[in-house]
């Protein structure tokens, strides 16, 4: 049976322009690291507005992704909102429309995180300062409305005690709250949180840029409002992503669906206060901030990260040890996601102790482990739902096609494209250079070799996309 | 690679190295000859308890190991025998014995410094925030702090190893900053 509701059709277009902005950033991504490998010869102008192409669609693409699973899954429980996404969608695309013409055409090139004041040091067209703020405005209104709607939804059957599920901190709940309600409503309020705080520095900007000269703003504060959002939104689109593992993995594997305990309800109301803070470790190297947010940083950083990722690892590992269970993509994409999580998140939690930051901070390292825990994660939950979706949307059955293919692709490509960053990273090489000065000897062999093995990630995307597309067309095309 | 790097990342490598065996490990376990528990739990509900009570424990220990080590509270005790001023700007820097200010650019001084000495690095930015790091002679990156417009970050630090030092710019600042770069020597 194909499944030809108005969320079907909106999911499915979603995740074909999800796709296609994906295949674009990797190819921006290949050839950054050609451009650092000395392949080919790119001015510095270029090289930095395809950085901050690349670094903001990610961000943006894989944070929808996670709320288009969400909002799709939700329908099991609740009236899912339809009217709010389709909004989404419109706005996504207008806002990254504009994005990319502020880039490509104004060369705008601040990199993703446009850290106050760079906006306002003009080296691009003029126009393309006052334009990215207003793409970010379109990208925040779009976003806040869905994740207040799907909250809303949610809170319409659910109380918010219940919600939060903290009736299973008493003996004998007589309620259970789905995990996937749960997970949701934590990672949404987070969401929320953040996207209001881009609202204040967004107005922050605009306040200094047209008030010629009569209002300033405090560089430090600035600082802390960008990683508060920049943070908090590159942390809560994995949650989104692991809300769908929570509720797809069991089924789709053949086993009883998964139940909130205590400890689960404790661990992710854990995340819910310690990711707010945890952002604080943006901010270790800059020795003015008081010394108690320093501490408050590595703590939050560790709490945050650490019972959310132990609770699902115990679910994930438990549910399939010496059990027989029914493995297909799906199920399987899920399974490595967590791997590369963990993982990159073994990476975070090293960089997150500030002794080691010291040494860490802004070199390759970083974009080694928020790689890890993206390309080889949440990349992976997002591409499970998609997958499944797909599957349903055609009205077909799990299938096998190049399965093995697709799945040996991604971990090579994956692994070796990581493990130079991490390499890099450990030879103190610093991010965000266009080109490495002589002294960084194996910085450009490194660069070479990233790119080939992200051309063999891209393949498996390459792969995965025909596959998909397929599937959603099937749908999209299907006369009523 | 300097041994601290090199711990972290023989450290990580070999972390990374687990969590890929327990998961190849518990896929293979996976197959139809299984056990089939239906149940699905694998601790009961005071195992668990303990587990939680380890794993915040063995957290709260090394947090505590750690912190104390952080750059903010390095020879803290101590008054520095030598403090250098730092200003960044797009796309140099400046590095002066004395304050820098209008009088002072700061630009084009040679900074010497003695080993051993404790030596206080006061950085600040003239315009967009810009990373100080300072590299050895074998390019490993031995501290760093962020130089930022309107604020002046302290960093302190003894120089065991004479020969030259070169500062490279650790936070994004614009077209040039890879090539935005000074050198001090220690003798
Ligand atoms: C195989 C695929 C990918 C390739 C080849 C790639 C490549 C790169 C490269 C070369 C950089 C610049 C690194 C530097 O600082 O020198 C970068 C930065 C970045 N990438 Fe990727 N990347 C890939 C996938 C992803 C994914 C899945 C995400 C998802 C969130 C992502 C998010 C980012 C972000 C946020 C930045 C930082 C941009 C900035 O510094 O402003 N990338 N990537
Ligand atoms: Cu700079």
């Amino acid at each position: 049976m194909m499944e030809r509701t108005t969320l079907a059709r909106t999911t499915s277009i979603w995740i074909i322009a999800i796709l296609l902005l994906f295949i674009l950033s990797v190819v921006l991504g290949i050839i950054m690291r050609l451009s650092q490998g000395g392949v080919i010869s790119q001015s510095p102008v270029v090289f930095y507005s395809q950085m901050t192409t690349h670094g903001f669609t990610m961000i943006g693409i894989w944070f929808v992704a996670g709320m288009v699973g969400v909002n799709y899954l939700m329908q099991r429980y609740v009236s899912a909102p339809v009217k709010s996404n389709i909004f989404a969608l419109l706005f996504t695309i207008i806002g990254v429309v504009l994005l990319w013409v502020t880039t490509f055409v104004g060369k705008f090139h601040t990199g993703w995180t446009f850290l106050y004041p760079l906006p306002f040091k003009i080296a691009w067209a003029g126009w393309a300062t006052p334009l990215f703020f207003v793409s970010l405005t379109i990208l925040g209104v779009g976003w806040l409305v869905w994740s207040v709607s799907l909250l809303m939804a949610i809170f319409k059957k659910y109380s918010i005690t219940r919600a939060l599920a903290w009736q299973h901190f008493g003996k004998n709940p007589s309620f259970e709250t789905p995990p996937f309600i749960l997970i949701t409503v934590i990672t949404l309020i987070g969401v929320i949180t953040c996207l209001l705080a881009a609202v204040l520095l967004i107005v922050l900007f605009f306040a200094e840029y047209f008030s010629s000269g009569t209002f300033v703003n405090d560089p430090l504060l600035m600082k802390n409002l960008t990683y508060f959002f920049g943070h908090t939104i590159a942390n809560e689109m994995l949650y989104l992503g692991l809300a769908t593992l929570y509720e797809l993995f069991p089924e789709v594997s053949g086993r009883p669906k998964w139940k909130t305990t205590w400890y689960v309800a404790l661990a992710w109301n854990c995340t819910l206060v310690f990711i707010l803070t945890a952002f604080f470790h943006h901010m270790y190297m800059d020795f003015v901030q008081p010394e108690s947010f320093q501490i408050v940083g590595q703590v939050a950083s560790y709490l945050a990260s650490l019972p959310a990722a132990v609770v699902t690892v115990f679910s994930v590992l438990t549910l399939i040890y010496r059990n027989s269970i029914r493995w297909s993509l799906t199920n399987v994409l899920y399974f490595m996601g967590v791997a590369g999580w963990v993982i990159g998140g073994l990476g975070a939690v090293i960089d997150a102790t500030i002794t080691n930051n010291l040494v860490l901070h802004n070199t390759l390292w970083v974009p080694a482990h928020f790689h890890t825990y993206n390309a080889m994660g949440n990349v992976l939950f997002s591409l499970a739902f998609f997958n499944w979706a797909a599957n349903r949307f055609a009205g077909i059955g799990e299938s096998g096609g190049a399965n093995r293919l697709k799945i040996a692709l991604l971990l090579v490509g994956g692994t070796g494209f990581l493990l130079m960053f991490y390499l890099g990273g450990a030879y103190s090489i610093p991010r965000r250079f266009n080109i490495y000065p002589m002294e960084f000897s194996l910085a450009a062999s490194f660069a070479r070799i990233a790119a080939v093995f992200a051309a063999v990630y891209l393949a498996a995307v390459l792969i995965f996309f025909w596959d998909i597309l397929r599937k959603c067309l099937k749908l999209l095309t299907y006369s009523r | 690679m300097s041994d601290k790097h090199e711990f972290i990342l023989v450290l990580f490598l070999l972390l990374a190295a687990l969590v890929a065996i327990v998961f190849v490990y518990v896929y293979l376990s996976s197959g139809a000859k299984s056990s089939q528990k239906e149940d699905g739990k694998g601790l009961n509900n005071t195992q668990r308890f303990w587990f939680f009570l380890l794993l915040t424990a063995a957290l709260f220990i090394f947090a505590s190991f750690t912190i104390p080590k952080s750059p903010y509270y390095l020879f803290e005790k101590e008054s520095p025998s030598r403090v250098v001023f730092v200003a960044a700007q797009q796309y140099y820097w400046a590095l002066s014995s004395e304050a820098i200010g209008p009088g002072n650019p700061g630009a084009g001084e040679a900074i010497e410094l003695k080993r051993g000495e404790l030596v206080e690095f006061r950085v600040t930015s003239l315009d967009v925030n810009h990373g100080f790091g300072i590299y050895d002679e074998s390019n490993n990156l031995i501290a760093q702090t962020q130089a930022m417009p309107g604020y002046v970050n302290r960093l302190r630090w003894k120089f065991e190893k004479p020969g030259t030092y070169k500062v490279l710019c650790l936070e994004f600042c614009g077209l040039a900053h890879a090539v935005m770069r000074a050198s001090f020597t220690v003798r």
